[in-house]
Formats: C-alpha cells, sequence, structure tokens
C-alpha cells in the first residue's frame, strides 16, 4: 500500500477496507486520482479563459506553496513559531541575484546552491537559539527576518543594491531549454513542487517526521523517549529554509528583479497564516493555504484598496468558523494503513506476534541485534548484582540543596523503590540519572559505565526509560505512534532512507511498529491503537506511557508514582504488570506513596528526606524503622 | 438532616461521550459524603458541574433549594461553595498568602481586613507549615503544602459545603493523614459539610457518613458509609484484597 | 557630552512609548497568551484619533482650552476610544477563537491588523499625516544647562506615572491578584470567585488604551503620523516584552525604556540605517545569554 493511498483515505477517498470487491476503480484509485490531478494541472494553461494573468498567478500560487510547504516543516511538524521565515526565501533570492549578476552562474546552478546557502545561513543563526521556547524564539526569528531585511536594505558592500535591489537577473535554462514564458515557469515550479512534495510526504511518514511531531506534541517527553530534539528541531530550520531558498531562486528567476520590500515581516506573516489556514502539519493544506492567500487579493483586486480590509476579516473568519484549518491532517480513523509503513502483515494483530523481543534483548552486557533495530553495544563487563548506582550525587538549586550526597544502588532483575515525603528530591534523583538535571558533583554508573551529564535521549539508547508523575504523552498522535517514539532511539535510517525507502529503512520502520505493536498488547490497549492518547481515560494514559517506556527496550524502567490517581483495585492490577515485567527480565525503580504498592512488590527501598537518605533496607525493616514513620509513613489513626 | 446540595438526574457530555448519565447525590447540612469509583467513572465531572467550571447537560444542582444553573459561575464562592480542585491548581507565581487571599474574593461580605486576617489566622492553626511559607510563591511548595494550600485556599472564604477533589493524590502517607485529620476538624468543630472525592476508598469511608460509588457514569451502589466497607462488591472493585502484610 | 544628553533624553521619550505599548501588550498577553499583532495598529489608531480631535473645527479643542489642556483632552479621547476598540477588538476577533489555541488566535490578530491598518488607510488616506505646529507646546527650556522641551518633560512624566500606576493595580492590590490569577488558570480563577470576563474587560480595555495615549504622545512629539507606523510599534513592544521577560509588567517597563535609549545612542553615535539591526542582534544575545528575559519569566513548572 502506497503513500498515495494512504493520504487518499485520510481524505476519505482512499480504497474502501474490508472486503469489497476489487475493481479496476478501487484497485487503482491512487494511480488513478493522482493521474487526474496532474492531468489537470497539465491543461490549466491551456484552458480557454486562462490568459496569461492567471498562469501567472498560478505560478505565485506555486512559490506560496513551496514558501508555506517549508514553514510547514518548522511550524506545522515541529511547533516551532517561526515568523521570520521570510529570511531564508531572501537569503535564497539575493543568492541567485548577486552571484547570476555578478559572477553569471546559471540560474539553473543556482538553485540547489541557494537552497544549500539558505540552509547553512539556517543552521547558523538558529543553533545558537534553539534552545528557546515558544515566544522566545519567535521574536528570535522576527528579528534574524528583520536583520536580513535591513542588511539588504543597507546594501553592504554594494552587494545587494539598497533599498532598489538588483536587476537583470536571467532565467533558468534547462539543458538548452530557456525558460521564460509564464506558461514555461508554470510547469517548471510546479514540477519541483511535485518532486518537494514527493519528499515531504516520504518524510512525514518516517521515523524523523514522527520525531518532529513529538517534539511538537510535547519536547520533555519527546526526549526522555530518546529523539534528539535539538538536532531534529535543526534538521528542520535547514531543511525548511532550503526549500524557502529555492523558492528565492524561482522568484528571482522569474521577476528578473528583487528588492527588499518583498521580504517584509508581513510576508513571513502571511506564510505564517498560509500554514495556519490550510491546517497545522498538513501537506495539502499548505497548498491549498497558498492557493487562498494568492487568489483572494486577486479575485478582489476590483476594490484596490480595500481589498487587504476584506483579507484581514477574511483571516479572522476563518479562525472562527474553521479553526483547525481547510485541510487539516487527519491521523485516527485510517487504521495501521496511516503510518505509510510498507509491508505490514495482513492482519493488523500479526505484527504484535513479530514484535515480540528476542529474549537476548533484555539480558544486560550482550550486543543484541534484534531485528534491525539494533541496541548499542555494551563492552564494559558489569557487576552482575548492580545495574545503577548512584554516587555521592548532590544537586544544588541556587542556594538550596535538592539532593544531598545520595548513594542508590539498584540491583539488577529486582524491583527498588524509593520512597520519602512530598518534596524529599526524589523526582529530582531521578531527574538527574535521567539525564534532565545534571548533578552539581557525583557519579552516576550505569552498566558499569559513567552516565553522569549525559543527554537524556543517549540515556535512554543506553537502556533507561522513565515515565513522568504527570503523565506525559504525545496527545494529539494515536496510541500507537505514541509507543514507536520507543524503538526511534535504536533506529539508525537517515533523511535521505526515509525519502527514497531504501530496503534497511523499510525494514527499520517495520521493526519499529511491530515493536510498538507487542507493547501496546502488553499492557493491554491493543484494541486503542488508531485512537488518540489524549481520548484515552486516566487510568489508560498510564499504562500507555509505561508502553512507551518499555518499548524502547529498556535495562531500567524508572517510573514515578505509577498508582497515583489510581484506586485500590487499580493498584493492584498495576501491581500484577509490574510483576511480570520483572520477570521478562526488566530492572525497575519506583518513585511510590502507595504503601500497598510499595511494601508489596520492592525487594528493596531507600527513604529519602530533604535530599539526604534515612533508611534503606528490605520492607518490613523500612516500613518499621522508627525515623521513617517519623518522617513518612505516619501513624494509623483509623 | 437538611439537605444542602441536591443533585438530580445530573447528565454530563464530553462530545459524543457521556461522562455522567443521570446521577442524584444528596449533601446534607452538618454532613460528609464520600464519591468514589475507578477512574474516568465521572467523579470530577460531577464535581466540575457543581462549580459550573463544566456545562451540563440535563438535570438540576440546587443549594438550599436555589437552582445553581440560574447563578453565575463565579458567584458560586460567594454563595458558600468551595471547591477544592483535582491536582491542586494552587496558583503557581502568586505568593501563599496572595493564593489564601483570593480565596475569599468572591465572599462580599468578608472585606479584606480584620475578619480576612483572623481567618487567615485559623487557616494557619490548621496548617502551620503555610503560615512559615506565606511569602513564598505557591509553586516552589512541595506537593503536600500545595495540597494545604488548596485547601486553605477553600476554607477561607467560610464555606458551607467544600468539595474536595482528590485530597490525597500523590502524597506521602503521614501528609494524607494529616489531611484527613484537618478534614475531620473542619467538619466536626465548624459544621462544614463536606463532598469528598477519592480514590483511597477506605480513608474516604473512614470519615464520611453517607458514600456513592461511580461506575461508567452511573450510581452503581449507595449506602452507609460503615455498610459499603463490609459490602463485598465495593471490596472486591475498590478496596483491594489485600491488607499490608508487614 | 550635550548630544548624549539629547540622545539620552530623547531615547528616554521614545522608550517610554515603547514602555507604555509594551505594558498594554504585556497585559494582554499575559491574560490570553496571545501575541497581539493588532496592539500597535491600536497605538496608530489612538494617534489619528488625537490628530482628528485636534484639528477638528479648526482646532477648536485647542483654541478652547489651550495646548496643555487640547493635549489632555486629545489623550482623554484617545484612551476612550482604543479603550473601547480593544474590548471591541476581544469580543469579535479573539473571544470566538480563544478555544482553538494560541496559533490560531495569532492569525486572527494577524488578520485585525491587517483590517485596522487598511482601515485606518481607507479613512485618513495612505499619505502621512501631521499634527499642526499650532496644537503642539513647543517651550523649551534648560535644565541644568541643558536644552530640553517641556513637550518631552510632560510626556515623561504621564508616562512614569502611568507605568508606576499599572504596577500598582497588577502587584499590590487584590484584584491585580485576580487578573494574574487569571492569567495562570481561568478555571480555577473561576472557582475564587473571579470573574474572569471582568478581568478580560479590563485588561482589553485598559491595555490598548495605554497605547492610545502613547498614540497621542507620540503625534505631538513627531508630529508625521502614518497608516503603518503601527507594525514598528507593535513589534518594538514585543520585542520589549521579551527583552525583559514575559507576563513581568516591571520587565516590559525595563524592556521598553531600555529599547528606546539603545536605538536613540546607536542611531546618535554610530549608525541611524542600522539602528534597528542593532537592537535585533542585542535582543537574541541577550536571550542567548538569559533564555527568558533580563527579569527572567517567573515560572514554577516542575518536570
Amino acid at each position: 500500500m502506497g503513500i498515495t493511498d494512504n493520504i487518499l483515505k485520510r481524505i476519505g477517498l482512499g480504497k474502501p477496507s474490508g472486503d469489497q470487491p476489487v475493481t479496476f476503480w478501487s484497485k487503482n484509485r491512487g494511480w488513478l486520482l493522482l493521474a487526474i490531478t496532474g492531468a489537470v494541472f497539465a491543461a490549466y494553461p491551456f484552458l480557454p479563459f486562462i490568459s496569461d494573468y492567471w498562469i501567472d498567478v498560478a505560478f505565485f500560487v506555486g512559490v506560496y506553496a513551496l514558501l508555506g510547504l517549508s514553514l510547514n516543516i518548522v511550524l506545522g511538524e515541529v511547533g516551532l513559531f517561526d515568523l521570520g521565515h521570510t529570511a531564508f526565501y531572501a537569503i535564497g533570492a539575493y543568492v541567485t541575484a548577486i552571484l547570476n549578476t555578478t559572477l553569471h552562474i546559471p540560474i539553473i546552478v543556482l538553485l540547489p546552491l541557494s537552497a544549500l546557502i539558505a540552509a547553512g545561513f539556517a543552521y547558523l543563526v538558529t543553533s545558537p537559539v534553539i534552545h528557546l521556547k515558544g515566544d522566545y524564539l519567535c521574536i528570535v526569528t522576527i528579528g534574524i527576518g528583520e536583520i536580513v531585511r535591513l542588511t539588504m536594505i543597507n546594501n553592504p558592500f554594494n552587494l545587494t543594491g539598497g533599498p532598489n535591489g538588483i536587476n537583470g537577473i536571467g532565467g533558468p535554462n534547462l539543458f538548452g531549454l530557456a525558460i521564460n514564458s509564464s506558461t514555461q515557469f508554470y510547469f517548471y515550479t510546479w514540477i519541483i513542487i511535485g518532486v518537494i512534495v514527493f519528499g515531504l510526504i516520504r518524510l512525514q511518514h518516517s521515523r524523523i517526521g514522527r520525531a518532529w511531531n513529538y517534539i511538537r506534541e510535547d519536547a520533555t517527553a519527546a526526549e526522555a523517549s530518546g529523539v534528539d530534539v535539538r538536532s531534529y528541531k535543526l534538521l528542520a530550520f535547514v531543511l525548511g529554509a532550503a526549500i524557502a531558498g529555492m523558492a528565492g531562486n524561482i522568484y528571482a528567476s522569474k521577476q528578473m528583479s528583487i528588492s527588499p520590500g518583498s521580504f517584509t515581516f508581513i510576508e513571513s506573516s502571511l506564510l505564517f497564516c498560509i500554514v495556519l489556514l490550510g491546517g497545522l502539519g498538513s501537506i495539502p493544506g499548505s497548498i491549498l493555504g497558498a492557493v487562498v492567500v494568492v487568489v483572494f487579493p486577486e479575485v478582489f483586486r476590483q476594490f484596490a484598496s480595500y481589498r487587504l480590509l476584506f483579507f484581514g476579516l477574511a483571516l479572522m473568519l476563518m479562525m472562527i468558523f474553521r479553526p483547525g484549518g481547510m485541510w487539516p491532517r487527519k491521523r485516527e480513523g485510517t487504521g495501521l494503513d496511516g503510518l505509510g509503513i510498507r509491508g505490514l502483515p495482513r492482519n493488523d494483530e500479526d505484527l504484535i506476534l513479530l514484535g515480540k523481543p528476542d529474549p537476548a534483548i533484555l539480558k544486560p552486557a550482550t550486543t543484541a541485534v534484534v531485528r534491525g533495530v539494533r541496541l548499542p553495544p555494551v563492552t564494559v563487563p558489569m557487576d552482575e548484582e548492580m545495574l545503577l548506582q548512584t554516587h555521592g550525587v548532590t544537586l544544588k538549586f541556587g542556594g538550596l540543596t535538592a539532593v544531598n550526597n545520595f548513594d542508590l544502588n539498584v540491583r539488577t532483575g529486582k524491583i527498588t523503590s524509593l520512597i520519602g515525603p512530598n518534596g524529599a528530591g526524589k523526582t529530582t534523583l531521578f531527574n538527574m540519572i535521567t539525564g534532565i538535571y545534571k548533578p552539581t558533583s557525583g557519579q552516576i554508573d550505569f552498566l558499569g559505565r559513567d552516565i553522569t551529564g549525559l543527554k537524556p535521549h543517549t540515556i535512554i539508547s543506553y537502556g533507561i526509560a522513565r515515565t513522568f508523575q504527570n503523565i506525559r504523552l504525545f496527545p494529539s498522535l494515536t496510541c500507537i505512534e505514541n509507543i514507536m517514539s520507543g524503538p526511534h532511539c535504536h533506529a539508525r535510517s537517515g533523511t535521505w532512507a526515509a525519502v527514497m525507502h531504501t530496503v534497511a529503512e523499510v525494514r527499520e520502520e517495520r521493526d519499529i511498529v511491530a515493536t510498538a505493536a507487542y507493547r501496546l498488547d502488553e499492557v493491554g490497549l491493543w484494541s486503542y491503537r488508531n485512537e488518540l492518547a489524549k481520548n484515552l481515560p486516566y487510568g489508560k494514559q498510564r499504562y500507555l506511557e509505561i508502553a512507551r517506556a518499555l518499548a524502547t527496550a529498556p535495562h531500567l524502567l524508572i517510573l514515578d508514582e505509577p498508582s497515583s490517581g489510581l484506586n485500590d483495585k487499580e493498584s493492584e492490577d498495576l501491581m500484577v504488570l509490574l510483576q511480570s515485567l520483572v520477570k521478562e527480565g526488566f530492572t525497575l525503580l519506583l518513585i511510590e506513596h502507595d504503601m500497598q504498592v510499595v511494601m508489596g512488590i520492592s525487594d528493596w527501598v531507600a527513604v529519602m528526606d530533604m535530599g539526604q537518605k534515612i533508611a534503606e533496607g528490605l520492607p518490613k525493616d523500612v516500613y518499621n524503622n522508627q525515623r521513617v514513620i517519623e518522617a513518612y509513613l505516619g501513624k494509623e489513626d483509623d | 438532616m437538611a439537605t444542602v446540595l441536591a443533585i438530580k438526574n445530573l447528565v454530563v457530555n464530553y462530545g459524543a461521550v457521556e461522562a455522567l448519565k443521570g446521577v442524584d447525590v444528596e449533601l446534607g447540612e452538618h454532613d460528609i459524603v464520600a464519591v468514589l469509583g475507578a477512574n474516568g467513572a465521572g467523579k470530577t465531572t460531577l464535581l466540575k458541574s457543581i462549580s459550573r467550571i463544566q456545562s451540563i447537560k440535563r438535570g438540576s444542582i440546587a443549594l438550599k433549594g436555589l437552582d445553581l444553573a440560574t447563578v453565575p459561575a463565579f458567584r458560586l464562592a460567594g454563595l458558600g461553595i468551595a471547591h477544592v480542585p483535582e491536582g491542586r491548581h494552587v496558583f503557581a507565581t502568586l505568593t501563599t498568602e496572595e493564593n489564601l487571599n483570593l480565596g475569599a474574593y468572591g465572599v462580599r461580605s468578608m472585606p479584606a481586613g480584620k475578619e480576612l486576617e483572623k481567618t487567615k489566622e485559623w487557616i494557619f492553626s490548621l496548617f502551620p507549615i503555610l503560615k512559615e511559607r506565606r511569602k513564598q510563591l505557591a509553586g516552589t511548595l512541595s506537593g503536600g503544602e500545595q495540597q494545604m494550600l488548596a485547601i486553605g485556599r477553600g476554607l477561607i472564604s467560610k464555606p458551607h459545603v467544600l468539595l474536595l477533589d482528590e485530597p490525597s493524590l500523590g502524597l506521602a502517607p503521614i501528609i494524607v493523614q494529616g489531611i484527613f485529620r484537618v478534614i475531620r476538624q473542619i467538619h466536626e468543630e465548624e459544621g462544614v459539610s463536606i463532598l469528598l472525592v477519592e480514590q483511597n476508598a477506605r480513608k474516604a469511608l473512614g470519615v464520611a457518613r453517607y458514600g456513592y460509588i461511580l461506575e461508567l457514569g452511573k450510581i452503581a451502589i449507595e449506602g452507609d458509609a460503615s455498610d459499603l466497607k463490609n459490602d463485598e462488591r465495593v471490596r472486591a472493585a475498590y478496596l483491594g484484597g489485600s491488607k499490608v502484610n508487614c | 557630552m550635550a548630544t548624549f544628553f539629547e540622545q539620552l533624553i530623547n531615547g528616554l521619550t521614545i522608550g517610554s512609548f515603547y514602555a507604555l505599548v509594551a505594558l498594554g501588550y504585556s497585559m494582554v498577553f499575559g491574560v490570553m497568551k496571545l501575541i497581539n499583532f493588532a496592539h500597535g495598529d491600536l497605538f496608530a489608531l489612538g494617534s489619528y484619533l488625537g490628530y482628528t480631535l485636534l484639528i477638528a473645527s479648526s482646532s477648536w479643542v485647542t483654541v478652547h482650552f489651550g495646548l496643555w489642556g487640547g493635549m489632555a483632552i486629545a489623550m482623554l479621547f484617545a484612551f476612550s476610544g482604543i479603550g473601547l476598540a480593544g474590548v471591541l477588538m476581544e469580543r469579535v476577533a479573539y473571544r470566538p477563537v480563544y478555544p482553538a489555541g494560541r496559533l490560531s488566535l495569532v492569525v486572527s490578530a494577524l488578520g485585525m491588523s491587517i483590517f485596522l491598518q487598511n482601515g485606518i488607510m481607507a479613512i485618513w488616506g495612505a499619505r502621512p499625516q501631521a499634527y499642526p505646529a499650532a496644537v503642539v507646546p513647543s517651550t523649551r527650556f534648560s535644565l541644568l544647562g541643558l536644552p530640553v522641551t517641556s513637550l518631552q518633560v510632560v510626556i515623561l512624566l504621564i508616562s512614569f506615572t502611568l507605568m508606576l500606576a499599572i504596577w500598582f493595580i497588577v502587584e499590590k492590590t487584590t484584584f491585580g491578584a485576580a487578573i494574574r490569577a487569571t492569567a495562570l488558570d481561568r478555571s480555577t480563577a473561576t472557582l475564587m470567585g473571579i470573574d474572569v470576563r471582568v478581568v478580560i474587560f479590563f485588561i482589553f480595555a485598559l491595555g490598548p488604551a495605554l497605547g492610545g495615549i502613547a498614540g497621542v504622545m507620540n503625534g505631538m512629539y513627531y508630529r508625521a503620523i502614518s497608516f503603518n507606523m503601527g507594525w514598528t510599534y507593535g513589534l518594538k513592544a514585543f520585542t520589549a516584552t521579551i527583552l525583559g521577560g514575559i507576563g513581568n509588567i516591571p520587565g516590559a517597563m525595563i524592556g521598553g525604556l531600555l529599547l528606546g535609549l539603545m536605538e536613540s545612542l546607536f542611531a546618535g553615535y554610530v549608525s541611524g540605517a542600522w539602528k534597528d539591526v542593532f537592537v535585533f542582534f542585542i535582543l537574541i544575545v541577550v536571550l542567548i545569554w538569559r533564555p527568558t528575559g533580563l527579569l527572567g519569566e517567573k515560572t514554577a513548572e516542575k518536570v
């Protein structure tokens, strides 16, 4: 089942699932619709009522569609608030103009070159600021956009031609065929868009596209499930800038002259509107958005200066009546097919079997190769007993010592619990183990190697997974997509492999979805696989989060108050699951307040108060420890 | 016992899903009633509907005969209903004291000044730690302290009816014991009527007079707390089989 | 030295416009989480309202109430007019979109901004207008041997008084606490007995109204006004808000003043053409160094 079919299915034109008779139409629906779309595009310039003027309009729709698609990567897929995207467009246009008019490099050579330079520029300017959150990043992108525009106006080294810009830019020449008529530009642009859309659809349905979406949904959870958030954000900016740079090249070669007036903040905000009007993260939506933004003012041209007034009104009305955009990306209701992964078994259920892990994967100290999803080799021979040890770990926030000289030992194959009053520093210790905080002093050893201060996504690939106290899922993704973030950190396919569907990539994708299927089934949520995570009831969300952690194939699973918000009966069910996980070979570390759970399943209990260890031992010893009773357990009075 | 809060045939929808399917609950004068049930049974929805931050589809909610549907949500605090929401929801970047003051915001009969200071002292006597923390931002308090602040913020308006949503959620046993002691105390000394939603069924039935058990948006079982504690169905579904064996 | 002083007082004056606009911006931002791109255009509209009042019937207002009286009336007029416009704007463009989330709100705000800008153009024309000299007080005097205009002194006095008043209301009164509580969590604020609609009304009336006053003062100071000047001021207000730290009233004031000073001094000593590049560059450097602005965002998020 190809991507086209999936897309069509999303918009309700796809093959019907189930046992309906296979006709020529239903079998080849995807290709046929693709052919029809292509035919319409090809015929458009030759229609009798289409003048050159409207062909040019279609050309500009193309330029804005490219820009919309490029911003959609940053804004739609990753959720980064980019209101200065025009900067990359401007760089592409100016690179083309300057190099063509001074060094006479052919436009067609400059097409990839402007993409490359815009991408390089994006990398340079966004990498120091990529860690900024929401609105702070937004103002920085606006700032970058303004800096680029003002620089062009100020004409440094006489390169940019100042406010008047650059004239006399040549047109593209394709192997002897000069492109200069409106119709030629129309085809040239839309063919490029076709190629880019193909690549973007492939990316959207790969681990890269999913990683982007994980970041958009919850960056902390994404990092904690093994996504290198920083790199993927940068990748989005770089790819987005490359496409915008191309758009700049095409624009400059068509107009033959450019000036800073075309690259204002207003332009950036129009691009923003294109993405939102179409629907966040929707490829057809971005194109449709471009149509609206370009064609609307053209249609109202006769109203002269009032047309923008109407346009402003229309933007507001659209957001009031269609806040999700005209063509939002749909995730539910497409079944597993919607994932766009090739070679899935005919029955969904067969995936579960396919995803059953090789027992070797859970034995520490081995280099396990599990169906393409390779675990990192662990070369240092480890202590049989100790999986994780913290040595004198301390964390100070300002003057406050949150965790003080803490030694924690977690034995392989056991359940260790960390208990203590609220605010004692338990979660802070977890955050240090999983790399969210860096200890002020002390060392953390896992599998015999020092993991102190490593990034969360690295630590998880070594085999430590966690859940959060306040469940952190990817709310608008389906349950199976949520869990597919787990194997992400062990997969290796890159952008190119995802676009080209290399053999290794296809196999890896299948392994990822199979692993996810197995884990989803293990926690009893298989039937919810195509539901959005946010629609699950609270208790089930906890299980989903546990499944996501398990799918990273961890040696150690860290659970922060797993029974919080569950009633006694539900807690008991949870205990059964946790014990079965130990049997399967996982090692567990819990923070827990429910003494029934702690005393019922723990092999070892450590007690923390005000950042320090006040007791540890077997559950029953800790339960009767006077100091623990005073600080934490209290006396039951009912 | 005179009825303070009467909920009749309450129906609430979330989109297409019926969260509550016709629920009747009564809370009397000087009363503690517990609402128990599994996750997603609709307990929190019930409390949110009472304080009108959740819109309802059908049914009536009356406070001493006054139909609450006729009152805007923000007036309920002034009418003597205080809601301590699940997950505490203290205003993180306001100080402890500002949080407490806001608790009395909707009560017109209590202008800032002597009366408010007196009530605040009472809250501080219930939760002495809050006095130490009064200038601290609420978000920097520990989970237990935040829960105390949330309850204190609810009590400072001197309500007739206190809606308590999962006061023990995520708290250390010793804090939970303290909180339940305070619940008993305000009930006994101040005569506040309390509608208590809890996961910790054992504790909740320990303080309550009467209990309701919600299942999938309906009242499945109801009765005196002492009877519910010994009810086989309740034991099996909500109390769990085992006691701590050590 | 004289140049320095001139640039300093000039920078403070511009900075106080930025700060007033930023203040309203920041208040709206706090409660609605809305980047209100139309805020700058309300400022521009305020400028035009003041202008229209002052030139009406051959400067009737100025003739009857004197230069300062005229200025005061124009500011009051812009204050109430823009306050009303702000409330209307919230009703029409933001309240219906609010449930759809922040990004949709941004688009609606952009739409509002385009609408206002083109509306101003449709009414007053595309060409810049100017406050006539006859309505602008222009007394000069010397302060410690350095030349200042009485207009500058009055502008600074009014701005600082307003800023202080707003700071007091938001940070020190119970209603201010209610505003901050509403900004953090609307449902819980309702449980406290706070009428969220009143808070929103107040914010959308007062925030833009401050910009309206700034608009009139800006018109008096620079004389020339144009339909698209709102973009720049909105952008500068956003910059100032972020520079100081989101949701931080003193932050917005300091951010605005700092922005004005940096601009003016850079323009005076280095280059006028590159001043905005410099300002944005400084902003980026500040954010790299302090990711949540100079005074920092008040947060207490736990992972």
